[in-house]
Order: C-alpha cells, then sequence, then structure tokens
C-alpha cells in the first residue's frame, strides 16, 4: 500500500500543479474577456464626435496633447498579422465574435477544472483508504486455480446433495450428481472430494448393508433418539433402512455442508483476522478446505475432534480393504465431516459390567461408566476395535441431540446412534467402551437441522424426508424394542 | 563485465534522453500550430464577413501592407492548408519518435537488469 500511497501523492501533486496553470489560464481568460466587455464599450461612444482632445503617450514616460480623429475609422487585427480597416460597428460585431471565442475556451477550461478536482477527491480519497484512516475495506478474495479443470462441476455436485433428503433413493442420488455437474460454484475443494465420495459412498453401501444384518442381530435401542433427532438436519443423517441410498447421499452430504461450513468460518475467521495497520484493512476470503474442528462431548467431559474429511475417506477406502474389520485406526476416525460422523466416533454403546448398553445420548456425560474416558487413548483404542459402528443416523445437532437427552430416561434404552460404517471411524480422544456393537439396526431416521449454513433447498427436502422416515422409523423402533427386550 | 555494462547502459540512457527531448520539441511544435490553426480560422471567418469597403493590410514587419481582400483570403486558406499539412507531418513524426522512446525504455531496462546482476556477481565474488 506504501507504493500506491506514494502514487497518490505525486499523483496531487502533479494534480495541484495542473490546478496552478489552470487558474492561470482562466485568470488570463476572464482578464481578456473583461478587456473586451471595455472595449465594446469604448466603441459605443468613439463615434459619437469628429474628434478627442487627448493626451498622447510619448514613449512610456512622456504625454503629448493630442487631437483623435477619423473615429470611425478602425483598423482591427484580424489574426495573423492581418489587418482590416472597419468602422466602429463593425469593428464591434467582431469583438462580438472574439467574445464568443473566449467564452467558450473560457468554459472549456472550466470544465476541465471540474475534471480535476474530481481526480483530486479520488486521490484523497485513495489517500485516506491507504491511510487507513477512513471506512473503506479493501476485501479481496484469491481465487485458487481449481486444481482440476472439473472444480465446478465438481462443486455443483457438492451442494446439490444437500438440497434433497437422504431418503431419496439411489436414482436421486444420481440425478442429484447429474445436477451438480450442472452448477457452478466457486468452491473448489470439493472437486476432489466429489470423486472420492463416490468411491466412498459405494463403500459406505457395502459396509452399511453388512452392518444392518449385524446390527439387526444385536439389537440396539435407539428408537428414542431416533424419534427425537427428526429435527435434525438429515442431510448429515443416513438412515439405516436406507442404507444404501443414504450412505450413497451420505458422503456428498458431508463434503457439502463442510465445505460450506468451512469457507463460511474461513471467512468469518479471516475477516477478524484481516485489520492491517498500515495497508488497507483487507478482507481476504478464501474457500478453503479448513480441517474441522469439532468438539463432541462424547462423554465425561471428553471431546473430539475431528479432521477433515479426506481422512475420512482414506479411512474408508481403508477400511474397505480390510474387509470391515474393526481394525480401524484410531486416527482416521477423527475425520468428522457431517454430524453423522459424530456418531462414529461416540459411541452409543457402553460397556457396563461386560455387557454392551446403548447409550442414551453422546451428550451425556457418563462419569460412573468405565467404558466413558476423557481422552484417554489407551482404552479408546481398545474401545474402537471393539466398536461396531452398524448404522449411521447420526443427529447433527447436539443442541438437539441435548434436548433429546433430556427426555430420555433411564427406564428407555439408552439411545444408541449407529455409528458410522467403521471406514469414517477415527479414535477420538475420549474412550468408549462397547460392549455391543453399535446395535444401530434402528435407521437413524431422524433428522437434525443442519447445523451448517442451510440452503433452503435442503431444509425443504429435509422436511419431506422428514415426512418420509417416520414411516421406517415405527418398525425400527419395533425391532430396537425387541432387542432390548431380548437383552433385558 | 559490470563496467562494460555500465558504459553501455550509460549511453542507452543519453540516447533516450536524446529522444525525449525530440519527442518535447515535436510536442511543442506542434501545439504551435495548432494555435496558428485557430487563428487562421478566426480570420477566415472575418474575412468573409468584411465587405468591399473596408481595406485589408498585411503587416509584413514594421509595415502595414495593402493587401486585397480577395488575395487575402485566398493567401489565408493556403496559409490554413499549409498549417494542417504541417500538423499532419509533425504528428506522424511524433508517433516515429514516441515508438523510438519505447523500445529505447525497454532496452534500458534490460540492461539495467543485466547491470544489476553483474553488479551482483560482482558482488558475490569480491
Amino acid at each position: 500500500m506504501a507504493a500506491s500511497g506514494q502514487l497518490n501523492i505525486d499523483d496531487l501533486a502533479g494534480v495541484v500543479r495542473l490546478r496552478e496553470e489552470h487558474k492561470k489560464v482562466t485568470v488570463d481568460t476572464k482578464k481578456l474577456s473583461d478587456d473586451y466587455e471595455a472595449l465594446n464599450e469604448r466603441l459605443e461612444t468613439l463615434p459619437d464626435q469628429l474628434s478627442y482632445d487627448v493626451m498622447v503617450p510619448f514613449g512610456p514616460l512622456a504625454f503629448m496633447p493630442g487631437k483623435l480623429v477619423h473615429t470611425n475609422e478602425l483598423t482591427v487585427l484580424l489574426g495573423d498579422n492581418w489587418f482590416a480597416k472597419c468602422s466602429a460597428k463593425q469593428a464591434q460585431k467582431i469583438i462580438g465574435h472574439r467574445m464568443e471565442h473566449v467564452k467558450g475556451e473560457l468554459d472549456a477550461l472550466s470544465k476541465t477544472l471540474k475534471n480535476f478536482e474530481a481526480r483530486v477527491g479520488f486521490a484523497k480519497d485513495l489517500e485516506s483508504i491507504s491511510a487507513n484512516q477512513g471506512d473503506y475495506v479493501d476485501i479481496r478474495e484469491d481465487m485458487k486455480c481449481s486444481d482440476t479443470p472439473t472444480t465446478k462441476v465438481r462443486q455443483r455436485i457438492a451442494h446439490k446433495p444437500n438440497s434433497k433428503p437422504k431418503l431419496d433413493a439411489i436414482l436421486d442420488v444420481k440425478e442429484e450428481d447429474e445436477e451438480i455437474d450442472e452448477d457452478d460454484t466457486a468452491e473448489g475443494s470439493r472437486k476432489g472430494i466429489l470423486s472420492e465420495e463416490e468411491l466412498w459412498a459405494r463403500l459406505d453401501e457395502l459396509e452399511k448393508l453388512e452392518k444392518l444384518e449385524e446390527e439387526q442381530d444385536r439389537l440396539s435401542d435407539n428408537p428414542d433418539i431416533n424419534g427425537e433427532d427428526t429435527s435434525s438436519s438429515s442431510s448429515e443423517e443416513e438412515k439405516e433402512g436406507e442404507a444404501v441410498n443414504g450412505v450413497s447421499l451420505k458422503p456428498s452430504w458431508s463434503s457439502v455442508p463442510n465445505s460450506i461450513a468451512l469457507p463460511v468460518i474461513d471467512r468469518k475467521e479471516e475477516e477478524d483476522e484481516e485489520k492491517e495497520g498500515d495497508c488497507l484493512p483487507t478482507i481476504f476470503f478464501s474457500h478453503t478446505v479448513e480441517p474441522k474442528k469439532v468438539r463432541i462431548n462424547t462423554g465425561k467431559n471428553t471431546t473430539l475432534k475431528f479432521s477433515e474429511r479426506k481422512e475420512q475417506k482414506e479411512h474408508i477406502k481403508r477400511k474397505k480393504k480390510n474387509g470391515h474389520t474393526n481394525g480401524h485406526s484410531h486416527h482416521e476416525l477423527h475425520k468428522i465431516t457431517t454430524p453423522a460422523d459424530i456418531y462414529r466416533y461416540v459411541s452409543f454403546v457402553d460397556v457396563r459390567n461386560g455387557e454392551p448398553v446403548p447409550r442414551k445420548s453422546i451428550l451425556k456425560s457418563r462419569s460412573r461408566e468405565n467404558s466413558v474416558c476423557s481422552d484417554t487413548s489407551e482404552s479408546s483404542t481398545a474401545d474402537f476395535e471393539e466398536r461396531r459402528v452398524m448404522g449411521r443416523s447420526f443427529s447433527h445437532d447436539e443442541a438437539t441431540y441435548s434436548d433429546t437427552s433430556d427426555g430420555i430416561t433411564e427406564e428407555d434404552s439408552p439411545t444408541t446412534i449407529p455409528l458410522h460404517p467403521p471406514s469414517r471411524f477415527e479414535a477420538f480422544s475420549g474412550t468408549v467402551i462397547e460392549k455391543d456393537p453399535m446395535p444401530s439396526a434402528v435407521p437413524h431416521l431422524t433428522i437434525a437441522p443442519p447445523a451448517l449454513p442451510t440452503i433452503p433447498e435442503r431444509k425443504q427436502e429435509e422436511v419431506a424426508t422428514d415426512v418420509a422416515l417416520p414411516q421406517q422409523i415405527p418398525k425400527k423402533v419395533s425391532k430396537f424394542k425387541a432387542a432390548r427386550l431380548q437383552q433385558k | 563485465m559490470a563496467e562494460l555494462i555500465q558504459k553501455k547502459l550509460k549511453f542507452e540512457v543519453e540516447k533516450y534522453t536524446q529522444m525525449q527531448k525530440d519527442v518535447s520539441k515535436s510536442m511543442s511544435a506542434r501545439q504551435k500550430l495548432e494555435t496558428q490553426l485557430t487563428e487562421n480560422n478566426i480570420v477566415k471567418e472575418e474575412l468573409d464577413l468584411l465587405d468591399s469597403t473596408n481595406t485589408v493590410y498585411k503587416l509584413i514587419g514594421p509595415v502595414l501592407v495593402k493587401q486585397d481582400p480577395d488575395e487575402a483570403k485566398a493567401t489565408v486558406s493556403k496559409r490554413l492548408d499549409y498549417i494542417n499539412g504541417e500538423i499532419q507531418r509533425y504528428e506522424m513524426l511524433l508517433k516515429d519518435l514516441e515508438k523510438k522512446s519505447d523500445q529505447q525504455r525497454e532496452l534500458l531496462a534490460s540492461l539495467q537488469q543485466e547491470f544489476q546482476k553483474a553488479q551482483g556477481l560482482a558482488v558475490g565474488k569480491a
């Protein structure tokens, strides 16, 4: 900004000089105009007398008395050393012409003066901006060249999934993808994600199918949570019943809300940060996907931090390779991109007395539970391995959760939220001992209100999905109840 | 090496300044012609307005020489054409000069870069 400041000063100096010159010319022109006026007057009265007694100047210092004769004969300079003998009246005409000419010039000069004034004004503004005195803030957004030419297309895809409920069938997913491909968004971070997401979706589908079967066998109680979480964002949740669809949709959704949220967060952060003293206050916008740090209360004052989705994807891929084994690496599970991911990290099945007991809510601290540890990595690793993430249904809203958790009584089966497919799991700092793998046979039909900036479309569609979801819930509830009964 | 470049640089700079002077000269000449143009236009108009009753004089040095009005008109027109032609010529000249000066400027920039590099090398060596 210093350079521009310098420029401003230079410009100002130049403009000032220009102004001075301009003033001179204006003044001279004005003088000329006045002179002509006086001359005109003189010519009016000159022919009145045949001769005048005048004092004739003799050189610079002396005068001589003399007479002015031939008062009507004037030798007028026409210009360029041309003269013409005219009468007084004709001379007056000539004067009239010249006056018009001069006035025209004066007008032109005043116009240029105005322009200069405007320029000076701009320069002053610029100066104040550069000096950081004004209320001007420079907003810059560095557009990163999309990593691939398909970035825009990818971005589109990212947006679209959020707009539709997860309940959509695979067909819908495909449609969404197609639609997304057409969109153009400025968020380039999604492009890579989508390609991975597709793989991801594939993996998730297969995994979820397997897990569903397992979960149904294990019987977990999640009816309450599921019912309560109906309000949660559907985009983030996957219903076990719609495992395939949900799974396929989830990756894209998860990517979207995250990506949407991240830029927003980034911007905000940057806005706050970008107040430079010397330079123009600049707000740098950047659409970056930064590691999303979210803290989830996974238990006794434990918080889970999850990182980017990419890790999740890798995890999922790895998981696929592992063939849905329990060997999820700890760190891999730390990728939380969607609210649903939270449930992966949070164990909804606590191990009590050697038996897996579904946990009511991830928000509830489990001080008494051994399985719930705060930031104890040792046990968490073990627990994770034991844990089986069956279903998906994550309620994105922690707030919602807290509300719902309150409603859950001890009698109710602890709400076990089916965890995301193990592939997404990452060990979170807290340790949760699961005795039973997530019995999340119940598809998480609850739709948590999207915590991320919501696209209106999404909400509408989520509402639509909410309608569809409840239908399935009853079935699952029954299963859970059956499982619960069995467990009891 | 650096000295050589320095000499070259100086030489080029001089050439450039000379060019700039030429440019400014032609600029001022052109401006003069412009004023003459306007003046002659006015004269032409005035002469057209005059009728045959009044005489036309031309100032040649300290002498006012009587002129025929028609002759005067013709002379003025010719002068006008001449001035226009001159202006055209000067414009062409100005263009060429500006082009040359631009080229010279670029050359100077490149030479300067070389010079700096050489200086850097010299400093490095020393």
